[in-house]
């Protein structure tokens, strides 16, 4: 149990400093509140609303658009640390993957998929 | 130098012709105009892949990717049977896409990519890439399913299909999981020895593994009690992707049902025929019974399908190379009775949806409603046709196994089915029109009825001239 003497020193360091900020933030800092600044953040979405209604598709497009670049991603990273001994395979093969995954993004670029309309 | 690794591609032969087509009409989607040119692109392909199946082949069966893809005759004649189901589809489709105002590059690539997900199913020896495949093959339909977005039905249906075949697709992950935590390996091979070796150990937790194995495809060929979402989809989707789901999709599922129970699972054998029998028998009846009630054609032809589901999985029930083959011959067979059935359907355009509206067909179009009539008599499995010969050889088999029985049952349940589908023949033959004639239909659509009526009808006299490339996995 003696290692995690440290992990437990430096949750309670890291859960006093970061509760210390928000403490005096809110004791020290000035308010002036408007509706807008009330409002839970929630990425440009309104933050609630009844089941049923509608809701723009246009962000779950962004964010499949970075799934595709967040795998690319996944996968290239242990292929460039060992690329040397993969060798020609390795680069023809990534190679192929990447072909095959920005035909994808050029489909959505093509068909208007950046264009936030 | 270029590894063995990438060498092995040259196995992959027709997938890498249909991969090639789908990522040629991806990148030229957006300047797609007229489905007529995307469709003659996909038949190409389709044609491209039929004709280099036997490449791979040149050297005998063969073993690739650290011996995770096979392709032997067992593979390549799914894959062959595949093709010709995506030539077909594609030639039926020609009219909805113009009509349903689908975007036809998307709807082409993505057919494309379904059966090059089938492909590389029937090719596996591995779990994982199989898993692959049928993923690959399932995210597709989806899609497909839904193409027809300003129909709320077929929103509803792909809604359906996708949030039921993701929970079995995890049935499936988690029975490999179990299997790969007891055999350390995912390999046919490997998982077999593994359970020559056990000798009777962690018999529970295989019974577990194989068990949601098995669940999880038979959710793919739609087997009781794993159907209730093909009736739904069916309905939603329009009827080439409906054919597509229950014939291409469904074949490929008992394709790799069937290697399954002879390579990686052949020591439970006993095991795996009585979870199989009981799905058979369940399918085989309520397939049968519902389809009694059923007044939406395309529903019908649902719980037809799911009944010879359970007809197919008969010839599994010995686990012998005898048995497998009669399943491909039953499955062959199946394709193209059924292909045809929504064929007509397709034809026919909204008239064709409902039973009704096959009143009085025979007068106004009587070649459409002979071809219906010899689909049917297939489907019911009446001597002429090559539905016969296919039922007969998997009642056979059902019966070498000890399943007098079921064998009993089969052949009962073929009586209620003839009622279901002759029911449609006598509506056909025997009423006055109804509804106005309706407008002839393109030739790609007929050339299709055509093919699936002669492969069903020479299947029937000359067994065994179709299929006589097909061989069983080693």
């Amino acid at each position: 149990m003696q290692e995690y003497i440290g992990i437990a020193v430096s949750f309670v360091l890291a859960g006093g400093i970061a509760g210390a900020m928000v403490f005096l933030a809110s004791w020290l800092g000035e308010k002036k509140p408007s509706e807008a600044k009330l409002a839970p953040f929630e990425c440009g979405e309104t933050p609630f609303s009844l089941p049923g209604g509608k809701l723009a598709v246009k962000f779950y497009l962004t964010a499949i658009l970075f799934v595709l670049f967040d795998i690319e991603l996944v996968f290239l990273y242990p292929w460039a640390v060992i690329y040397r001994t993969l060798g020609l395979t390795g680069l023809v093969e990534m190679g192929i993957f990447l072909g095959i995954l920005i035909a994808g993004f050029v489909y959505a670029w093509d068909n208007g998929a950046l264009e936030w309309q | 130098m270029i590894g063995p690794e990438l060498a092995d591609i040259k196995l992959l032969w027709p997938e890498l012709v249909l991969v090639a087509t789908a990522l040629g009409l991806i990148l030229s989607a957006s300047r797609i105009r007229k489905g007529l040119r995307a469709s003659t692109v996909t038949l190409v392909a389709g044609c491209a892949s039929i004709l280099v199946y036997r490449w791979p082949l040149a050297e005998g069966p063969r073993a690739g990717f650290e011996n995770m893809i096979v392709v032997d005759g067992y593979s390549q004649f799914f894959k062959v049977l595949v093709s010709s189901a995506l030539i077909l589809i594609v030639l039926l489709s020609a009219r909805r896409v113009e009509t349903d105002n689908v975007r036809a590059g998307e709807y082409y690539a993505l057919l494309l990519l379904a059966s090059v997900g089938m492909m590389f199913a029937v090719s596996s020896t591995d779990l994982i890439p199989l898993y692959l495949g049928l993923e690959l093959t399932t995210i597709c339909s989806y899609i497909l399913v839904g193409t027809t977005v300003e129909k709320r039905i077929s929103n509803e249906a792909a809604t359906k299909y996708f949030l039921l075949s993701a929970f079995t697709s995890a049935l499936l992950l988690y029975g490999i999981a179990l299997i790969y935590g007891m055999a350390g390996s995912t390999s046919f091979e490997a998982v077999a020895s593994f359970l020559s070796d056990t000798e009777g150990e962690n018999s529970k937790l295989i019974l577990v593994a194989i068990g949601l194995i098995v669940a999880g495809l038979a959710f793919k060929i739609a087997a009781v009690p794993f159907h209730s979402w093909a009736p739904d989809a069916y309905e939603g989707a329009s009827a080439p992707i409906a054919a597509f789901l229950a014939t291409a999709s469904k074949a490929a599922g008992l394709a790799v049902l069937g290697r399954i129970c002879i390579s990686a699972f052949a020591e439970e054998a006993h095991l795996l025929s009585l979870i199989l029998a009981t799905m058979a028998t369940l399918s085989i009846i309520v397939g049968s019974v519902i389809a009694l009630s059923q007044t939406n054609m395309k529903r019908l032809l649902a719980y037809s399908s799911i009944s010879h589901a359970g007809y197919a999985l008969l010839g599994l029930l010995p686990g012998t190379p005898e048995g497998v083959s009669a399943t491909m011959t039953y499955v062959f067979v199946y394709v193209f009775m059924t292909l045809g059935a929504f064929g007509v359907v397709t034809a026919l355009g909204r008239r064709g949806e409902r039973i009704d509206g096959y009143e009085g067909l025979a007068r106004q179009q009587p070649v459409t409603a002979l071809l219906m009539l010899i689909f049917l008599l297939s489907l019911t499995g009446i001597p002429p046709t090559g539905g016969f010969i296919a039922k007969f050889g998997v009642i056979l088999s059902a019966l070498n196994a000890g399943y007098f029985a079921l064998a009993v049952l089969a052949v009962a349940c073929s009586v209620i089915s003839a009622f279901v589908y002759l029911r449609v023949a006598v509506i056909m033959y025997m009423k006055a029109p109804q509804v106005e004639e309706t407008s002839s239909y393109p030739l790609m659509v007929s050339t299709a009825l055509l093919v699936s009526a002669l492969v069903t009808v020479i299947g029937g006299i000359l067994p065994g001239v179709l299929n006589f490339w097909e061989a069983v996995p080693q």
